[in-house]
């Protein structure tokens, strides 16, 4: 009986610690935010669902909103961030594959234009 | 009794967090040492680091994190989050200069670009004023009317051999000519129509109208005539303009037309 007089009060301390731990993290509002913009911006450059990284950020993002709705604020936090990230490469990529397709389009103009001056030579 | 059950249950309770923690560990371990990997790669490129300094700097604050949690136990999550951070930042300042590298290249392209239309037209003014013979464009250039379509100017058949797309050179002029009228005109925008008789088969005859129009729109585009401001439609053996029982009224179907908009650059609709 001593004994489980002894332990409990540090069985309490640690339970309240983790409940302290819990109730620190904050409800990660801004980040929210910060992630829907970033994929609202990934699909307004023109990344799609083909966009693999795209689908994944819209995934982690629907499970943030969970995770909040749940309170378990940390997990909303790192699914947040992750899926900011991932919009991000996601609007990063599109915006490469457009600029290599006009690369390809302005050679193909040149290569036409060449062969013009060439042949009225 | 109930010590002992409790002390049991905690005993494995940890060997199992333990456990975890172990499986845990190995799968951060290894995030760990791919976002090391990624941002040594971004880090040693000059080009990722002149373009994306920002990226790279966030990279490796959040490796530094990740690596710093390492240390501790039970922050398997934390590193593996963090390190997959630092992944995708490296990812994205590799994007980044990708996009850049590009965008000067086309810069540089672009420059290249109006140097050859400016070749170009003044190799085309050249042959046009060698040839001497305006009166050839009269003929090339049927005629230009006004009508429910708006201004329409008739390309003839001459100007391309038999069978194929490619505008002749016997076309400078004509096509100098409509160009010099986009420039002054900035506003108009042009559809180019291309027909052809009705001899053969009408698929090809699609196909035929349908490339040489764009022959033309290249040409314009060539000489410095923004693509967006044209059109390009093949009717094939459609809408002949004359019998198709008689070689000159073939010779009089097979043409490509350019529609002008007006000076609002309103064009009437494709047929």
């Amino acid at each position: 009986m001593s004994f489980l007089l002894k332990i409990q009060p540090v069985f309490a301390a640690v339970v309240l610690v983790a409940l302290v731990g819990c109730a620190n993290d904050p409800a990660p509002t801004e980040q929210l935010k910060l992630t829907e913009q970033a994929v609202a911006q990934a699909t307004a450059v023109g990344a799609t669902d083909e966009e693999p990284d795209l689908v994944t950020a819209q995934t982690k993002l629907t499970q943030a909103r969970v995770d909040m709705a749940d309170k378990s604020y940390k997990d909303a936090r790192m699914q947040a961030e992750q899926a900011e990230l991932d919009a991000r490469l996601a609007e990063a990529r599109v915006l490469t594959q457009k600029s290599e397709a006009q690369v390809a389009q302005v050679n193909t103009r040149l290569e036409r234009l060449r062969k013009q001056l060439g042949a009225g030579q | 009794m109930n010590a002992v059950a409790r002390s049991l249950s905690l005993g494995l309770l940890l060997a199992s967090a333990g456990l975890a923690g172990c499986a845990g560990h190995q799968s951060s371990e290894q995030a760990l040492q791919g976002a090391v990997a990624d941002y040594q790669k971004v880090k040693e490129d000059t080009n990722v680091l002149r373009s994306a300094p920002k990226d790279v700097i966030r990279a490796g604050e959040l490796l530094g994190r990740a690596e710093r949690l390492s240390s501790y136990i039970g922050s398997a999550d934390d590193v593996s989050h963090y390190a997959y951070l630092s992944s995708r930042y490296s990812a994205i300042a590799r994007e980044h200069s990708k996009l850049l590298l590009n965008q000067e290249k086309l810069a540089r392209l672009e420059l290249e670009r109006q140097r050859l239309q400016l070749a170009l037209r003044e190799a085309k003014l050249a042959g046009a004023q060698q040839q001497g013979k305006w009166a050839e464009d009269q003929v090339i250039s049927l005629s230009t009317q006004q009508n429910e379509r708006g201004l329409v100017m008739t390309l003839g058949d001459m100007l391309f051999d038999t069978g194929r797309a490619e505008l002749k050179s016997s076309a400078n002029r004509t096509v100098l000519k409509v160009v010099q009228f986009l420039q002054f005109n900035p506003k108009r925008v042009v559809r180019i129509e291309g027909y052809t008789d009705s001899t053969g088969d009408s698929e090809v005859n699609l196909a035929l109208s349908k490339d040489r129009a764009q022959a033309v729109a290249d040409v314009l585009s060539d000489l410095g005539i923004e693509e967006d401001r044209i059109q390009v439609e093949g009717y094939g053996d459609q809408y002949s303009v004359d019998s198709n029982a008689s070689e000159s009224g073939r010779a009089q179907n097979r043409r490509v037309e350019i529609v002008f908009s007006d000076d609002k650059g309103r064009l009437s609709a494709p047929r």
